[in-house]
């Protein structure tokens, strides 16, 4: 057929083909003996929450805020620096590259180098999110538009007419996307918590690990609670004052001495066959090729797998739980379960859901698709149903599974496919991530070699992380515009 | 057939309709006719919402899905008579019969050969005909249209129309087309400010008549 | 008007909350130690809350334990110099002695020299201890403990690659790895994996405890002795906090005698160590590939 839809099936038949295939490879088997009884100690966690065994929780909670804030801060003032030279091919190059690298593997790296110190938390935020701001910033001042820039009178500097006929033009744009991303540090920040620095995801981790599921569930319930109330109390206005208060109470500090940075670059991330025998080229070919058949190889096959089949999760996922917000379905009291549902869903960090499935199911790769799938899938059917809500049906249109089909799923389907494709760089991301609870991604070799300290083994991993990441962008933006996909969302990343 | 008595409608503040007496009898192929902002299409939602089932609903807005195809959107006038499986099913592969059906009645409406194509690639014109397609795939008494052939020339509108037409036995159609309203329709509601100002049989009212309707105060 | 006042008014006062509770530290030299995070971090706590009163006594200045999330992390925070002294494994602690040049070992646990690993599996398996390596390990699924660990990972992965001449990857249907010793008991007693590999100190701790279901996993074989836990101290904290301050913790460790202490390791006693007691590990990893 010579329709608009079929393009889309055609696309969307390949993907699932692909899912399909990777689910067929994908390791998917529930392992545990019986995950009913961890389940059950787990949902007896939840039901008696313990708030008063973790000592440390404000303080947690302190440095949590602190360096979300801080890393925000730095990294969305370094990224609109880099969005006003966004034409330069240099700085978009140098933005994907930061962005392609997970805030657990920046906070890893900056610990060879900072230590423990406030100063790797802010660092691990800010540093991917200036990438991630850069991007954005830059896309938004691209897109546009410069009919005003052009109506200045001849002459004006450049300066001027920047401050006046284009900032103004995306400046709401970017506060908005500016709060999403502090949302989003916040997750970011507690996951930090998993490498040792101390934010409440150092305590999570313990408790969740050790089965001490009612100060891991009193954990979990202060997190949302401070995340769900943000935009509450993390005003504009106020913003100015928190930061100065979290400068105040964790100021960036290391304890640097130059010497470990000398050391950082000058032997710990040189490859090992150069570092030991006196520029040994042919044992470093040789290093690198036995790294690309046993680690590399198989960890982008890997994530690849997971990456495909948890994308196809998500999509199915968020075309079944997109109407349960939209206003072209159910009521009143039906859309706030919803709603309910889907922030629940979308606000627990993918990173945090996975482990909880890991200790119910057992290590497959089960637990990685299935919570990528949960948190991307919340999010995506959040775009979609709060999408459907500016599409004007005609009065007699049907009701249930006809209205679905026919009538909204068909509007849709080109954003929901946006949406999905603009995911699946992220996805991939977050993939590589769940290595580090064992799912034999990329992330697995990553921090294998972190924990062998063998840094110059993690930096060629990293490498070949990013080459993947870059390459699914690529091939999403491809099929974005092969498909004329409407273009920039504010609410992404 | 529909009876409104002292029918107001108000949204956000703004009269729409103002105490609409109306009676509309089967059998009577109606004109509405006015200033745009009359309150047509308001008139015909009311008109519908007394004979949901029975009416066959032609309107302006949201028409019609643009992803999908001229033979999804006609088969869509007959979602109603099928579980939501077999529409499913069509959905993903239309099946013979229905493909029959639907081709016959596009062939009347001159989009047969675009059966396959999907919406928004259609011109305004063709797009009409799709829209007054799904509502003759309802296969119901009643036509409730709003502006149909707004997009297509003079004569190619009034065979559609008439073709529209000869499939109910009643039909309430907003038009623009004075000409047209007097030729095809047996009876003329003119509509200014939400109240009726005209209602006649065409056979006693010249387009002079009509003319008065939309003229500047 | 009032509500950006009121919420102007929680924000300071969160301020002055958290400016309270000021983490920064005073500026005394304070002797840091840590140790791998090898158990539950509840009874690592436990552990080296002793130990760091009965250092900071016998020393005379304030020494601080603080917990850290991986075996590399601990490594990481004595080559950086965030801590001091450690309590290693036999990896970490030959890790950290390749690392920074000048540490030593000086203490061990009177058993260390001779130390062993479990293999634990589930009852559903049917696999039980017999003289000898027990049959039927290939092909089910097998989780070592810490990726860096002695007793958890280097050893046992050494002990199978003798007996079967190939990587646990080519013998096992999957290779996990939990974490930590507590974590692989865990593990196999859920079933998630059917055999596990850890230090036989944590395994008999935690049964005397009884918080093991012995009903559901049991040991099925015990590898050779080999050479383990043990402190390492920084060649430099003579410089730091005097001369012969290393000296004086080492006599300090030595000295210990408190059985409370001892026994939350759990060990007899601590005795002299050096690196050189350690070259076989080195050995081990260099062969394994896990040091270059």
């Amino acid at each position: 057929m010579n329709t608009t839809a079929s393009r889309l099936r055609h696309t969307t038949l390949i993907l699932a083909v692909l899912g399909l295939l990777a689910l067929l490879l994908a390791d998917i088997s529930i392992t545990t003996r019986d995950p009913g009884i961890e389940l059950a100690h787990i949902g007896n966690g939840f039901l008696t929450p313990d708030f008063f065994s973790t000592e440390k929780l404000w303080q947690a909670l302190g440095y949590t805020l602190a360096f979300a804030l801080q890393g925000v801060a730095v990294g969305s003032a370094g990224g609109f620096l880099l969005a006003l030279l966004w034409r330069w091919r240099a700085v978009r190059a140098a933005s994907a590259i930061v962005r392609a690298i997970h805030e657990l593997f920046w906070g890893l790296l900056f610990l060879q180098v900072f230590g423990l110190s406030t100063l790797t938390g802010l660092l691990a935020i800010a540093v991917p999110y200036c990438g991630i701001f850069a991007k954005v910033f830059g896309e938004f001042l691209e897109e546009s538009d410069r009919a005003p820039a052009r109506a200045l009178p001849t002459g004006s500097d450049a300066f001027s007419s920047f401050w006046f006929a284009r900032l103004p033009l995306v400046w709401q744009h970017m506060k908005t996307y500016g709060a999403y991303r502090v949302e989003c540090a916040v997750r970011s920040s507690a996951i930090l918590g998993f490498i040792g620095l101390p934010t409440i995801g150092f305590h999570l981790e313990t408790a969740f690990r050790q089965g001490e599921y009612s100060t891991g569930a009193a954990l979990l319930y202060i997190f949302l609670v401070v995340i769900l109330s943000l935009r509450l109390w993390l005003r504009p206005v106020l913003l100015p004052l928190w930061l100065f208060a979290t400068l105040l109470w964790a100021p960036p500090q290391a304890s640097v001495t130059s010497g470990r940075l000398i050391r950082f670059l000058s032997e710990d991330i040189v490859p090992a066959p150069l570092r030991q025998s006196q520029w040994q080229w042919s044992e470093l070919a040789d290093w690198l090729l036995k790294l690309l058949q046993e680690q590399i190889l198989p960890g982008v096959g890997q994530t690849l797998v997971l990456g495909m089949a948890a994308l196809l999760a998500t999509g199915i996922l968020a075309l079944m739980l997109f109407p349960l917000i939209s206003s072209q379905f159910g009521h009143r009291l039906s859309r706030g379960a919803g709603h309910s549902l889907l922030v629940l869903l979308r606000t627990l960090p993918e990173f945090l859901l996975a482990f909880v499935f890991v200790l119910v199911l057992g290590p497959s790769m089960l637990p990685g698709i299935l919570a990528l799938a949960l948190h991307t899938g919340a999010i995506v059917a959040h775009l979609c149903g709060r999408f459907t809500d500016t599409l004007n049906l005609r009065v007699d249109a049907a009701n249930g599974l006809n209205r679905y089909a026919f009538e909204v799923l068909p509007r849709i389907y080109p954003n929901f496919l946006a949406f999905l494709l603009y995911r699946w760089e992220i996805i991939m991301r977050e993939t590589a991530i769940l290595g580090v609870l064992g799912i034999t991604t990329l992330g697995f070799y990553i921090d294998s070699a972190f924990s062998e300290l063998r840094t110059d083994r993690a930096l060629v991993l990293i490498g070949a992380g990013v080459m993947l990441n870059i390459a699914v962008d690529a091939i999403s933006r491809g099929l974005r515009q092969r498909l004329r996909l409407r273009h920039g969302l504010t609410d992404q990343n | 057939m529909f009876e409104l008595h002292q029918h107001s409608i108000r949204r956000q503040g703004v009269t729409i309709l103002h105490e609409i007496e109306l009676r509309i009898e089967q059998g009577e192929k109606v004109a509405l006719l006015g200033p745009s902002g009359a309150g047509k299409s308001t008139l015909l939602e009311a008109l519908r919402q007394q004979q949901p089932l029975r009416s066959a609903w032609c309107p302006q807005q949201g028409a019609l899905v643009p992803m999908l195809s001229v033979f999804h959107n006609i088969y869509m006038g007959a979602l109603d008579r099928h579980s939501a499986l077999y529409n499913l099913a069509n959905l993903i592969r239309p099946m013979a019969t229905q493909w029959q059906q639907v081709e016959q009645l596009a062939a009347e409406l001159a989009i047969a050969e675009k059966l396959r194509t999907s919406v928004d690639r259609l011109s305004g014109g063709q797009a009409q005909r799709t829209a007054l397609g799904r509502a003759l795939f309802s296969q119901r008494d009643v036509l409730l249209a709003d502006e149909p052939v707004s997009s297509l020339d003079e004569s190619q509108g009034e065979a559609l129309l008439r073709f529209a037409l000869s499939r109910h036995h009643t039909a309430v159609s907003a038009l623009h087309d004075r000409e047209l309203a007097l030729h095809c329709c047996d009876r003329i509601i003119g509509l200014r400010d939400g109240r009726i100002v005209i209602d006649a049989a065409s056979q006693n009212l010249r387009i002079q008549d009509l003319n008065e309707l939309y003229r500047r105060r | 008007m009032s509500k950006r006042l009121m919420a102007a008014v929680v924000a300071a006062c969160m301020c002055f909350g958290l400016l309270a509770c000021d983490p920064a530290t005073p500026n005394k030299p304070v002797l840091v130690f840590s140790a791998i995070p090898d158990q539950d971090e509840a009874r690592l706590i436990e552990r080296f809350g002793k130990v760091s009163t009965y250092l900071s006594e016998k020393l005379d200045i304030e020494v601080r334990y603080v917990p850290v999330k991986s075996y590399a992390a601990a490594v990481t925070a004595f080559r950086n110099n965030e801590v001091q002294l450690a309590w290693f494994g036999g990896l970490s602690g030959v890790q950290a002695t390749q690392l920074v040049p000048g540490s030593r070992a000086i203490a061990q646990g009177v058993e260390d020299p001779r130390y062993v690993s479990y293999f634990i599996a589930h009852r559903d398996t049917g696999i039980v201890a017999g003289d000898g390596f027990p049959e039927g390990l290939e092909g089910r699924s097998f989780t070592f403990g810490s990726k860096s660990s002695t007793s958890g990972r280097l050893m046992p992965e050494f002990f199978l690659r003798e007996q079967f001449g190939k990587s646990p990857e080519a013998i096992f249907s999957r290779v996990g790895f939990s974490g930590d010793h507590s974590a692989t008991i865990a593990l196999v007693q859920s079933g998630a994996y059917e055999v596990g590999a850890l230090s036989y100190q944590v395994w008999d701790k935690e049964v005397a405890d009884g918080t093991v279901d012995t009903d559901k996993v049991q040991v099925i074989w015990t590898t050779p002795p080999y050479p383990d836990y043990h402190w390492v101290i920084r060649g430099d904290v003579d410089a730091t906090f005097g001369e012969g301050f290393a000296g004086k913790v080492q006599r300090a460790l030595l000295e210990l005698d408190d059985r409370d202490v001892l026994d939350a390791f759990p060990r007899q006693k601590f005795i002299p160590a050096t690196n050189d007691d350690f070259l076989p590990i080195l050995d081990t990893a260099r062969s394994l590939g896990l040091m270059d």
